[in-house]
């Protein structure tokens, strides 16, 4: 029964995390890609993992009610680490897996909103007005905006990766 | 069962302790409610008002002169707003957001024209926030209005009660927004008086509008603390006038404009 | 004392029935894949733009609302005002009320730029704002019928549906002065800005409300094959008439105290005389079709029996519903803010012109939805519970 689920889920990317073999195909969990301009994040991963929903929406009402914007737990701060990749290469947005935050929220089919107002960028990528790949050319045509990615996009997308 | 209620009629020091210990109870409370009254009263009333000893807090406007603000440099002002934020808007669009805009007045009688920038007036008492059924429309204790999109459901009621135009609702997908300003389909936002500059630089912030047409020492849009007679703002205001849009409204604009 | 009067189910099953439920459904989902398609593509899609920021949705969510409110102006006259004549149609008119209500606070749900919030729009509540105030009126509203509903269908507590039924009307006049404040609270447009408009939306409810009851009620019995009775009829074509007369006062009142003194003057030449669109809805389809020629109809001696006249009537006043309604939003926004009197103005945010606003298909779609849900939800309960009165006493007569 395990296994069947998890087989739904056959189709994840390989690049975004490893692979482990079960019953009904491959079953790939997400491992985010770790920012190489800091060693650790603001808090232990355990930790992180857990609570940085409680994070972040604590600090949100701390930002936009009292204007408080030095906070480690600012979403600037996340994405300044967590999606910095060098200009030189692809920039990476927000329903694309290889996206920290989406790589697990898309195998966790938790739907977050946070990017349909918020940059997903690193403030360095965003004042380079890079954008190698623009997010039309990664979806089709009659997609809806970022932060409605469905499965079946999902799986549209993979296609091209070729995954499992 | 007819005597026990006939007793307890008959029983006065019962009804005299209930009363006396009401009457204490009353002495005992009523100070701490009246003074905690009074005080949410007066924070309420009056933002500013000075809490014996402590800083009172700034609240921030601005100063627009028009006599100074060629059409150009109106123009500046829009642009800069957009580079700043990240909006723009295409000519002759219905749903495109403006959070400031070029507005040319000609007296009716007199024939004069003028040219201004228009955005959110940041009220004293805004309108907007009265009627917002989320609290989303909300004023900052330093007399910043803002939009709290997080909460904000996009119902549109607070672009309805704004004598001023101040507000769009963003009526697509938006892909490139920048950090500074975080807006998305389905909420409200308007000029928030740069306040990630605010933020961080406190009185000495410059909005981005200021800054664009701000040159030489001349200061035709200028940014600072109303509630302290002080400051430039308020003796400019002093020393030249400031005229407040729509004063009969009574909203009390932040935003004030001289050679109108 | 007339006999104790026994309710019924719908109980037909001709194919014109299925058929109505079928349309009815279909016309609510394409509403409701309207909305989605909105909440997805974004409101550019729609009509409504940031000159105009409520538009059609609103006229028929608005005109449910207070349609809604309305239609249990029956179940109050018997259970408030003692008339007990009324009381077989009570049911009947608190079903109607709830599936009203439902239908508009639908639409009007679903046109939120975010309706996923729907969560935080019942948890974070702004009390300044008469829009919360009137969340929390159309929900209550909803369970308090729903109780007054229950305790006229449980005999035991037949006793019990005085007080509730009180406790409904004054609820109702709170729920519809709020849904008038809505517009009357705001000082910044010369449209509104008044408190007439609370009442003024009182007595549209009562004439909305009727209207919409009598032709369901029509409409219901016709369903179940069977007649009503011409006395029931009689009197509420009275009432009807008084009610559009309550209308008009009303309607005058309004605009003969913005004309005085000069200073909504070009609002009112707008809307009166050069407003197009909103000139043309006042005059013919509000005034004309939907309040004299109805009053015509209703009272015209030669057609006092006519149950005809009556449909048309009721027909002609609801379309003066969405006119006067159309009117009072769309062309209320229409009309520019006065930011600067006495200054000629131009910008690129349309300041001191006529907006333009036309309605889109999504937004049509989204508004029928509204009524075909109500619809289909008042006809499904009424195949479930025993809503309609068998016989209605001085049917004899």
């Amino acid at each position: 029964m395990l296994s069947a689920l998890l087989g739904w889920f056959a189709c994840l990317p390989a690049a975004a995390g490893e692979v482990e073999s079960s019953g009904f195909g491959a079953v790939v969990i997400p491992q985010p890609v770790k920012p190489t301009n800091a060693s650790a994040c603001v808090e232990p991963v355990d930790i992180m993992r857990r609570d940085h929903m409680k994070f972040l929406l604590h600090q949100r009402d701390a930002t936009v009610l009292e204007g408080e914007r030095d906070s480690k737990y600012s979403l600037v701060g996340c994405m300044d680490c967590h999606n910095a990749t060098e200009p030189a290469e692809t920039v990476v947005r927000y329903p694309d897996p290889q996206h920290f935050c989406a790589g697990c929220h898309l195998y966790a089919s938790v739907k977050i909103d946070c990017f349909e107002c918020h940059a997903d960028r690193s403030l360095k990528q965003l004042q380079q007005g890079r954008l190698d790949q623009p997010l039309e050319d990664q979806f089709p045509e009659d997609q809806p905006g970022s932060a409605l990615l469905s499965l079946h996009t999902f799986h549209q997308q993979l296609g091209d990766t070729g995954g499992e | 069962m007819a005597n026990e209620l006939d007793n307890i009629e008959l029983r006065p020091a019962r009804r005299r302790f209930m009363q006396s210990s009401a009457a204490l109870a009353m002495t005992l409370i009523a100070p701490g409610v009246l003074l905690y009254k009074t005080g949410q009263a007066q924070s309420e009333n009056e933002p500013g008002s000075d809490n014996k000893g402590l800083p009172a807090t700034p609240r921030w406007g601005l100063l627009i002169d028009t006599n100074a603000l060629s059409e150009a440099d109106v123009d500046a002002c829009v642009a800069a707003c957009q580079q700043e934020h990240g909006w723009h808007s295409d000519a002759g669009s219905q749903t495109a957001a403006q959070w400031i805009r070029k507005v040319h007045l000609t007296d009716e009688q007199s024939g004069q024209q003028t040219v201004l920038p228009m955005m959110c007036q940041h009220c004293a008492d805004p309108p907007c926030v009265d009627v917002c059924p989320t609290g989303a429309s909300f004023k900052r204790a330093d007399g910043i209005v803002l939009v709290n999109k997080h909460t904000c459901i996009g119902c549109r009621y607070c672009m309805m009660a704004c004598p001023y135009k101040a507000r769009s609702f963003i009526h697509e997908v938006l892909r490139d927004q920048l950090a500074v300003a975080p807006r998305g389909k389905g909420t409200v936002e308007s000029c928030t008086l740069c306040v990630h500059r605010i933020d961080r630089d406190g009185a000495n912030a410059v909005p981005a509008c200021a800054e664009a047409v701000n040159r030489g020492g001349r200061k035709a849009i200028l940014f600072g603390d109303l509630n302290d007679p002080d400051s430039e703002i308020s003796q400019r205001a002093k020393s030249h006038g400031a005229t407040r849009l729509r004063a009969d409204l009574g909203v009390d604009p932040g935003v004030r404009y001289q050679g109108l | 004392m007339p006999a104790a009067t026994r309710f019924t189910e719908i109980k037909t099953s001709t194919p014109q029935y299925w058929g109505l439920l079928l349309l009815l459904a279909i016309l609510a989902a394409a509403g409701i894949g309207a909305a989605h398609h909105m909440d997805v593509e974004g409101h550019h899609i729609s009509g409504m733009n940031n000159q105009v920021v409520w538009g059609l949705p609103h006229v028929f969510a608005i005109f449910l609302i207070v349609a809604a409110s309305g239609a249990l102006n029956l179940a109050s006259m018997a259970s408030v005002f003692g008339k007990v004549e009324y009381k077989p149609l009570a049911r009947f008119s608190a079903v109607l009320s709830i599936a009203l209500l439902v239908g508009g606070l639908a639409v009007l749900l679903l046109d939120l730029g975010r309706p996923d919030r729907l969560i935080v729009a019942i948890t974070h509540y702004n009390f300044r704002s008469i829009f919360a105030w009137n969340i929390i009126l159309y929900s209550g509203f909803i369970v308090i019928v729903l109780a007054y509903l229950w305790l006229m269908m449980e005999r035991r507590f037949e006793r019990w549906s005085r007080p509730a039924g009180m406790f409904a009307f004054a609820w109702r006049l709170i729920l519809t002065s709020g849904t008038g404040s809505i517009f009357g609270f705001l000082v910044a447009r010369e449209a509104y800005d008044s408190a007439l408009l609370a009442p003024m939306f009182i007595v549209m409810s009562f004439s909305f409300g009727l209207a919409v009851f009598i032709l369901l009620l029509l409409a219901s019995f016709k369903l179940d094959q069977r007649e009503l009775d011409g006395i029931h009829l009689q009197r509420l074509r009275k009432l009807l008439g008084l009610f559009s007369i309550g209308i008009l006062y009303f309607v005058i009142l309004f605009h003969m105290t913005k004309l005085y003194g000069s200073q909504n003057h070009d609002f009112e030449r707008f809307i009166l005389l050069d407003g197009g669109v909103y000139t043309r809805l006042f005059w013919l389809f509000q005034i004309i079709l939907g309040t004299l020629l109805p009053l015509f109809l209703l009272y015209a001696p030669r057609w006092q029996h006519s149950s005809k006249s009556l449909v048309l009537a009721c027909l002609l006043i609801i379309q003066g519903g969405f006119a006067q309604l159309y009117v009072i939003i769309i062309g209320g926004q229409a009309f520019p803010l006065n930011i600067f009197p006495g200054y000629h103005v131009e910008s690129s945010f349309f300041d001191g012109v006529i907006s333009a606003y036309s309605p889109s298909l999504w937004e049509l779609l989204l508004g029928f939805a509204g009524l075909a849900s109500a619809l289909l939800i008042a006809l499904l309960v009424l195949r479930v519970l025993p809503i309609l009165p068998q016989n209605l006493p001085g049917a004899e007569d």
